[in-house]
């Protein structure tokens, strides 16, 4: 149970994409157990200085380097030994090192999700289990979804469904998939007219449901005290048009993200005054994308947990 | 067993979720409708361009009674006896006032090519090429000014092609195919216009070539869109071959004496070479110590359309005529309190304020300001009932009057070349982003006082509606930090000043 922030790994990656992903359901294989809570805070760095423009990776001079901040607020408790409910909260900062347009700053999306375990049985020399989890994700200020690449978020409500199945071995290392799919609703924009392959006359645009996959490798050291974990994160939209040449991103686009990172976590478990505390740091990079900017992203946070 | 019920949860929020879904429309929302009025004297109102109504001469058309109409007839007939699902959804989208799609297919067309040109990798910036359209950047890049000009043309090609058809409707007063046969049962609303020469197909002729001429590339999807409207006419009832026939013929011939206007009206040199945009740009400075400078990375060494303020207006004499007073200088105390508004609207900007700046903002890969006046015109011309005769002569006088004014307000942002709040304010960030020509004086302003005054004209109902939408668009730059007060204030005066002539015009056409 030390080690359930590793979905918050997730979570404060998935604020670092231009907003694209939005926060999204945890999708590690850890469950709190009743009446626990967690209380974490999380800050994450990204930023870009290329972005692919349909499928061609390119760079704006007056954009230079698009950089994004976010403090993440989240709460986690066990409502069961099996059953979890999850929010997060970020607000998020966002500017350009080029040009003369200006950033964007704000509270973006409350992302609640709970997850369930479903099945976890020793199959040989570790344990397989699998679970799920449902999420639901709503704008909570007036950011503007259409000023792009600068918005906070995609401005729509989010729901998801997702799978998780891990195989863990009883000397610590393990092995987790995920795969979600994400149905986005349309977001409002300050004008009634756009074109997305063709011309739209409406105040809202679509914003293209999507595929989410997780893959990781990690191991327990130290007595279990430190998780290190390598990862890749997908995102298939699967519909959407594509950045037009030189023009602005919108809503509508089709993303894709091919994404590799590692992550590490250190619980003060044996430290007597800090118990309950934990540490995170992480870096990430994307590696193959569609109309997408190229994050880097790296962060840290710490968490506290405790039984009520 | 408590996750079943969670998911069941779930899944009925996500029904429910979806079910908020709105519909996207991609066109106007319209059916046919029955008009307003015919316009009995249509064909003696004064044309644009053509000398009179009957200087594209058609055919004497065949009576009803002859061999050669009863076949026509009969094949008309037998067409609407077969028709399937997507030729009744073609039939219904077109119309009986095909006017409004070509339009909105105009504007959808100036959308799709609004992309400016991206660098190339020394930092130069390449230009499209109406010798070689299919070349990056394609042709055209239809920025406002060459948007405001397709649709002027469009325009006035589509009202003299009309006013040719009412000429011969009225003087050869052929019948429509349903009340020749009163078994026909039309898919439009009937109307006691004659049929000969089909308006539809005039539309739809003059319509594809003024587009084709002004979109190349869309050439093969125009002829089909073509093809198509005229095709519904005898799908719908209302024409027979011959009536399409004679209608193809004004509409092809109108457009060619509009595109040899186009052809020598000075846009080919608007896109001056650098030379000569530097040249005017020393003007500016010798004559009145400053000057603008684009202030993008790398920078654009022209700026857009600096001649465009040199070509030819349709109604107003001398472009000098209806030319702003020159500005505030540069640190003199009125500039200094326009810098201060924009500085204090940058820090304190309202949801309301962001809402405007962007609902206006017709920037780049939209419909531009004349596309968004024309859409509001539209709107008019359906609420009213307009028939196509005279919603062409709406259109016409606006676009003329948009035209006009951007013409003028080039002259202006050329002659004074006014630096830019992003130029003259050291650190200034705007939510807009600016565009690549001068300030003074600003385009959505002037735009849309023109397009205002000749809409007020014409719909005397919507006058104050109109004037409140043009004071809005003209304030949004001033919210979206790329416009000084004073810009916007001295485009509303000079769109109006510059719309007065088309008014004066349009009063004497014959059509009041």
């Amino acid at each position: 149970m030390k080690n359930h922030l590793t979905r918050i790994f997730l979570l404060v990656l998935s604020i670092g994409y231009v907003g694209i992903l939005k926060a999204q359901t945890p999708s590690d294989d850890l469950l709190m157990q009743k009446r626990e809570f967690c209380v974490a805070l999380l800050y994450d760095a990204g930023s870009w200085d290329q972005y692919w423009e349909g499928a061609r990776l390119r760079s704006n001079a007056n954009i230079g380097t698009l950089s994004k901040k976010a403090v993440t607020s989240m709460v986690a408790y066990g409502i069961t030994n099996k059953i979890n409910l999850i929010a997060t909260l970020p607000y998020i900062q966002t500017e350009a090192s080029g040009g003369q347009l200006k950033g964007a700053k704000g509270i973006q999306d409350l992302n609640i999700a709970i997850k369930g375990e479903i099945f976890n049985q020793q199959v040989g020399p570790g344990k397989i289990s699998f679970l799920a989890t449902g999420g639901f994700g709503t704008p909570v200020s007036n950011y503007l979804s259409d000023y792009q690449p600068f918005s906070l978020g995609l401005g729509t409500n989010e729901w998801s469904l997702r799978g998780i199945l891990q195989y863990r071995f009883d000397n610590g290392i393990y092995f987790r998939g995920a795969a979600a799919h994400l149905w986005r609703g349309q977001t409002k924009v300050e004008r009634n007219f756009y074109y997305n392959n063709g011309a739209y006359y409406s105040e809202w645009m679509n914003v293209p449901n999507a595929l989410n996959y997780h893959a990781s490798v990690g191991t327990w050291l130290f007595n279990s005290a430190l998780k290190i974990e390598a990862n890749y994160m997908g995102l298939r939209s699967t519909s959407g048009d594509d950045i037009r040449i030189y023009n602005s991103p919108q809503p509508t686009n089709k993303v894709e993200i091919d994404q590799v990172g590692f992550f590490a976590q250190y619980f003060f478990k044996d430290i007597k005054p800090l118990h309950g505390f934990s540490a995170l740091a992480y870096y990430s990079k994307m590696i193959h994308g569609r109309n997408m900017g190229q994050f880097q992203n790296f962060g840290f946070g710490i968490s506290y947990q405790f039984k009520i | 067993m408590k996750n079943k019920y969670i998911f069941i949860v779930l899944a009925l929020g996500l029904l429910f979720g979806l079910s908020c879904e709105k519909e996207l429309l991609t066109r106007a929302d319209y059916t046919d409708y029955a008009f307003a009025g015919i316009d009995e004297k249509g064909g003696s109102w004064k044309p644009i361009l053509l000398s009179g109504a009957s200087q594209i001469v058609i055919p004497e058309p065949k009576e009803v009674t002859s061999d050669e109409y009863k076949t026509e007839l009969n094949n008309v007939k037998l067409a609407m006896s077969t028709l399937n699902t997507a030729q009744r959804e073609k039939i219904a989208y077109w119309t009986n006032n095909p006017i409004l799609r070509w339009n909105e297919i105009a504007l959808e067309l100036a959308t799709k090519y609004n992309l400016i040109p991206e660098p190339n990798a020394d930092g130069s910036y390449p230009v499209p090429d109406a010798a070689n359209p299919g070349k990056y950047p394609l042709f055209p890049y239809s920025h406002p000014p060459y948007t405001c000009r397709a649709l002027a043309y469009l325009s006035v090609a589509q009202f003299d092609g009309l006013i040719s058809a009412w000429n011969y409707k009225f003087k050869y007063n052929r019948k429509a195919p349903y009340e020749v046969d009163n078994s026909i049962v039309p898919a439009y609303a009937k109307t006691a216009l004659p049929a000969y020469p089909a308006d539809g197909a005039v539309v739809a002729a003059a319509s594809r070539d003024i587009l084709i001429a002004m979109f190349p590339l869309e050439k093969d999807y125009l002829i089909a869109k073509a093809n198509e409207n005229m095709v519904c006419l005898t799908w719908a009832g209302v024409n027979v071959q011959s009536d399409l026939d004679a209608g193809a013929i004004i509409g092809s011939e109108v457009a060619k004496v509009a595109l040899q206007r186009a052809g020598s009206d000075g846009m080919k040199k608007a896109q001056t070479p650098r030379a000569v945009s530097d040249s005017i740009k020393a003007a500016a400075l010798n004559r009145f110590g400053w000057q603008w400078d684009n202030q993008e990375t790398p920078v654009r060494p022209v700026g857009l359309a600096p001649l465009f303020g040199k070509v030819k207006m349709w109604n107003v004499p001398t472009v000098e005529e209806v030319r702003p007073p020159v500005p505030p200088k540069p640190g003199s105390a009125e500039f200094n309190v326009a810098v201060q508004e924009l500085k204090d609207i940058a820090k304190n900007l309202t949801t309301e304020q962001r809402k405007i700046a962007n609902w206006w903002s017709d920037g780049l890969n939209t419909y531009t300001p004349p596309g968004h006046w024309n859409r509001f015109a539209k709107n008019f011309l359906i609420k009213y009932k307009f028939n196509p005769l005279r919603s062409a002569r709406t259109l016409a006088y606006m676009n003329m009057a948009i035209m006009d004014a951007g013409i003028s307000c080039w002259d202006a942002k050329y002659y004074y070349h006014y630096p830019r709040p992003i130029q003259a304010i050291p650190g200034f960030k705007t939510i807009l982003g600016t565009p690549n020509f001068p300030a003074y004086t600003s385009g959505h302003s002037t735009f849309s006082a023109a397009g205002a005054e000749v809409l007020s004209y014409i719909f005397p109902a919507e006058a104050q509606q109109c004037q409140a939408w043009a004071r809005e668009a003209a304030e949004s730059r001033i919210y979206g930090g790329i416009h000084y007060r004073f810009d916007a204030e001295a485009g509303l005066t000079q769109g109006k000043n510059v719309a007065v002539y088309a008014v004066n015009r349009a009063k004497k056409d014959g059509a009041e």
